[in-house]
């Protein structure tokens, strides 16, 4: 453990920076303020999903009544709980366990896989009962207006989703080649912060698409 | 804004000439909001097999509002951040709901005609069934 | 004058310090420079040469119209034309007109900072919009779209043209905005020189700090409604087809909430020149400083509360439809503060009329002018009569290219010398501005005309009735396109061969005065500590400065 500046990996400081504390404050608000632009990318879908179940409530009831539940309830789990394994990645790089949290990192990009793997089980079953947005649509067990609209909205919503947990994982997967090269400690630890926010942000949206697409 | 005093900046950030010795940085709120988190996602699958008809959606709203208050409280640290985060962050949510409100408000409040066909009030007629059936893959 | 060039030079050190211009003059050290000054520089090339574009298809609808029939091009090459003049004048010209351009250079200046907080970001923002240009360009020329810049679906999802280029481009430029914006909020709140709090923030800072908000929280939700039609050009997914139970007047929510408030974009920045150089050429602090920078928040914040008013022949319940309108009007309310504040600062100022300052007069015209015209549209019982004619076009062109391009102008000429230490023929620079505020009349009153008479917008054929004000409007564009020739022309000529400027020939107690002109890589070799306001002309001081130990 290096408690002095020199301590620091080189070029951590902008020249443009009075402080490494300014630099920090300026990395976390940034992060923030591009978390932001994510909540409102996925907006759109949420208004586009409420607009919608507010015409069709009968065909979304339906049609969230034929998703798996059991993969989705599981999916919920193993987000929360990489969530949490995150959490800990940046607690460990910031108390100086730099294995403890390369090792945390890794089991949440473990995580990041399963819950591909379970959702591709999910869209293969889709596949397989033509349960398919818009003009793919012939899910014989819902035959009602609007059940189309309710996988259409269901694919986007998921599809966007899937894709940040695939931006989430590699940029979790650059931080634990950073952890590995020591780079993050007590003195410093912004980077792991940072990766660790988007991927929360990617939880909190499962958190809300788990009830709206699986539960009601 | 006001209340980001030094003691809520110095979690987040370390200055490189600070040579204060910091409180061992604890784990135990992590661990706690996990179970909290596995607890609620329980509930939330419970009460959504009961089919609580009008009151599904208000509870699972509300279990879902507390579990992502906990992840950005506790997980995304915005209960120990400086204000400008917290502002961010509530200012998406706002103007989410701003989009939501008028959005819906909208369609909620419609003229019924203006309503696009295959909505549940329109008639049977204009339902999108029979379309689906002559276009469908196989 | 010489006074304050004495002050510039005392305060940017030693002048032995390469400017930014000289420091590396390979292509590599442009191209892959964090510099924000070149990367305002380069922003401000690309945005030059996109006008242009626009200004070329503009003229060319504009000729087409002066026939009542067909006319030297068919009525498919017309729809794109007027599609692709919107695209690229939004997109490509607007907003990153003056943010991008002016904003990047200026703005670290006029907070005592170095760099930008993000230098990679910028130069990244700068790139997504090659990008995003490259992809726009390529769906042109491969057949282009006509749906209209605001790609209203169905149509859009089912038009045969190329329309998903140009919506991923758009996609794409998105992106750079939102960078853009990005990096001025935190380079606002983490960058401020010593001394500098927000009361003391230049009211430009305060223009761009309120835009980079919307750019923030609007951007996004363009993004993905784009996204979705695109989703539904290739796939189908029937979300915005009636067919499918889909609600097209869906997207037109998302896309307006967007575009609505991207007209504050285009506005708010334009606004901040102006409470700069309203100061500059009347020698005068603002007239009610805390209510100008106020109102740029208002605006940004009441202008998302408007969306609807696009909507009120579009199916939209009469209640939203009424609350919009109503919303709508509380924009007038700022924006007239800051007429109010900027007519208040002249009031007994020692006004210089250099070309600048014309613009500025332009500037406040076509504002009130588009503003009114604006409040009278959000009426929705006017609205009914004049939606989709010519009186919305000549709406927003007074506010887009009205207010937004004569601040982009004046900002030119009164940046000019910062940005290259060069001066431009003051001559020609009021001919050209008087050509052009002429020529902007000329072609858009006969606009409103012809919107009140019922002459819808983006057709091909009119009545034979409408020639005359169509022939009017067609002379008044080529005027237009004169006066922004001239300028081209002599700003290209000033930049190689113009008179080398005084660090500030303006006299300004702007901060971004308080270095050399054009400025060193590093802009300054201390870091000035802010005792003062800007553009405090009682004293003969240099600007709001002293220097550091």
């Amino acid at each position: 453990m290096s408690h002095d500046a020199a301590g620091l990996p080189e070029g951590i400081v902008g020249h443009h920076f009075s402080s490494l504390a300014r630099q920090n404050e300026a990395m976390v608000l940034g992060m923030w303020l591009f978390l932001a632009t994510e909540i409102l990318l996925f907006a759109g879908l949420f208004v586009g999903y409420s607009v919608y179940r507010y015409q069709f409530p009968l065909a979304f009831a339906e049609g969230s009544r034929h998703l798996n539940l059991t993969a989705g309830t599981l999916n919920t789990v193993v987000l929360i709980t990489s969530s949490f394994t995150v959490a800990m990645a940046i607690h460990f790089a910031r108390t100086d366990r730099r294995i403890a949290a390369a090792v945390c990192l890794a089991i949440t990009i473990l995580f990041a896989l399963a819950f591909l793997g379970i959702k591709a089980v999910e869209y293969t079953e889709h596949f397989h009962e033509h349960a398919l947005p818009g003009k793919f649509y012939a899910f014989e067990k819902v035959m009602i207006p609007g059940a189309a609209m309710f996988y259409t909205l269901y694919f986007l919503m998921t599809g966007l989703h899937g894709l940040h947990v695939i931006a989430g994982m590699s940029v979790l997967s650059w931080i634990l080649w950073r952890t590995l090269q020591g780079r993050y400690s007590s003195r410093y630890h912004t980077g792991i912060e940072l990766g660790g926010l988007y991927w929360h942000l990617v939880d909190l949206v499962w958190i809300f698409l788990y009830p709206l697409l699986y539960l009601i | 804004m006001s209340e980001s005093g030094p003691s809520g900046q110095a979690s987040a950030v370390l200055h490189p000439g600070d040579e204060q010795e910091k409180p061992e940085h604890s784990a135990i709120p992590y661990v706690v909001v996990w179970i909290a988190l596995l607890f609620f996602t329980v509930l939330t699958y419970l009460t959504g097999k009961q089919h609580l008809g009008q009151w599904a959606l208000p509870i699972a709203m509300a279990i879902a509002c507390t579990k992502s208050a906990l992840v950005a409280l506790i997980f995304m640290h915005l209960k120990d951040s400086s204000g400008m985060p917290r502002l961010v962050f509530v200012t998406a949510l706002a103007f989410l709901g701003l989009l939501m409100f008028f959005t819906v408000g909208d369609v909620a409040t419609r003229f019924r005609p203006a309503t696009p066909a295959g909505a549940p009030f329109g008639t049977e007629r204009s339902q999108p069934e029979g379309l689906l059936e002559h276009e469908t893959p196989e | 004058m010489r006074l304050s060039e004495a002050d510039s030079h005392a305060l940017a050190g030693a002048p032995a310090a390469p400017s930014y211009l000289e420091d590396g003059t390979t292509v590599m050290s442009w191209i892959n420079t964090r510099d924000h000054k070149r990367i305002g520089v380069m922003f401000l090339v690309g945005v030059i040469f996109f006008f242009f574009v626009g200004g070329v298809f503009a003229l060319l609808l504009r000729f087409k119209l002066l026939q009542p029939g067909p006319f030297f091009i068919d009525a498919i090459s017309y729809n794109r034309l007027f599609t692709l003049h919107g695209v690229v004048m939004i997109f490509l010209f607007l907003i990153p007109s003056i943010p991008a351009a002016f904003g990047n250079f200026v703005i670290p200046l006029m907070i005592g900072a170095r760099d930008v907080a993000f230098p990679r970001l910028n130069l990244a923002s700068f790139y997504l919009y090659v990008i995003g240009a490259v992809i726009a360009i390529w769906g042109m020329v491969h057949g282009g779209a006509d749906t209209g810049w605001t790609f209203y679906t169905p149509y859009s999802s089912t038009s045969p043209t190329q329309v998903a280029p140009i919506l991923l481009g758009a996609f794409v430029l998105g992106f750079s905005s939102i960078l853009t914006g990005l990096n001025f909020i935190v380079t606002t709140h983490t960058l401020r020189a010593p001394g500098l709090n927000w009361m003391k923030l230049p009211l430009f800072v305060w223009g761009i700090y309120a835009t980079s908000i919307i750019q923030i929280l609007a951007t996004p939700v363009l993004g993905i409604s784009l996204l979705l039609v695109t989703v539904e050009r290739i796939g189908g997914f029937g979300l915005f087809d009636p067919a499918r139970g889909g609600d097209p007047v869906l997207f037109q929510h998302l896309f307006w909430f967007y575009s609505h408030p991207a007209v504050y974009i285009m506005v708010l920045p334009a606004m901040g020149v102006i409470s700069e150089t309203v100061c500059a050429f009347c020698r005068k602090n603002i007239f009610g400083y805390r209510a100008v920078a106020y109102s740029s928040i208002g605006i940004g914040f009441v202008g998302f509360f408007t969306w609807g008013h696009h909507l009120f022949v579009a199916g939209q319940s009469t209640f939203v439809g009424g609350a919009f309108g109503l919303l709508s009007m509380f924009v007038g309310i700022f924006t007239a503060i800051k007429v109010f504040n900027w007519v208040g600062t002249m009031y007994r100022g020692a006004i210089s009329f250099k070309t600048p300052f014309a613009y500025i007069c332009g500037f406040l015209y076509f504002l009130v002018f588009g503003g009114m015209t604006g409040i009278a549209l959000a009426t929705t019982s006017l609205d009914i009569h004049w939606h989709d004619t010519y009186f919305i076009v000549a709406h927003f062109h007074f506010i887009m290219v009205g207010a937004s391009v004569m601040a982009f102008l004046a900002a030119l000429h009164y940046w000019f010398p910062k940005m290259f230490g060069r001066t431009y023929p003051e001559g020609w620079g009021l001919v050209a501005a008087t050509l052009i505020i002429l020529g902007f009349n000329a072609t858009f009153i006969p606009q409103f005309l012809l919107g009140n008479f019922g002459m819808p917008r983006r057709y091909y054929q009119y009545p034979e009735h409408f020639q005359a004000l169509h022939v009017a409007s067609t002379a008044g564009a080529t005027l237009l396109a004169f006066g922004f020739l001239i300028i081209l022309i002599y700003l290209a000529i000033a930049l190689k061969y113009g008179e080398r400027s005084a660090p500030n020939p303006w006299g300004s107690k702007g901060f971004e005065w308080m270095t050399a002109s054009p400025p060193p890589t590093h802009n300054f070799d201390v870091i000035p500590t802010i005792t003062q306001m800007p553009h405090d002309y009682r004293t003969h001081e240099p600007s709001g400065v002293i220097r550091v130990a």
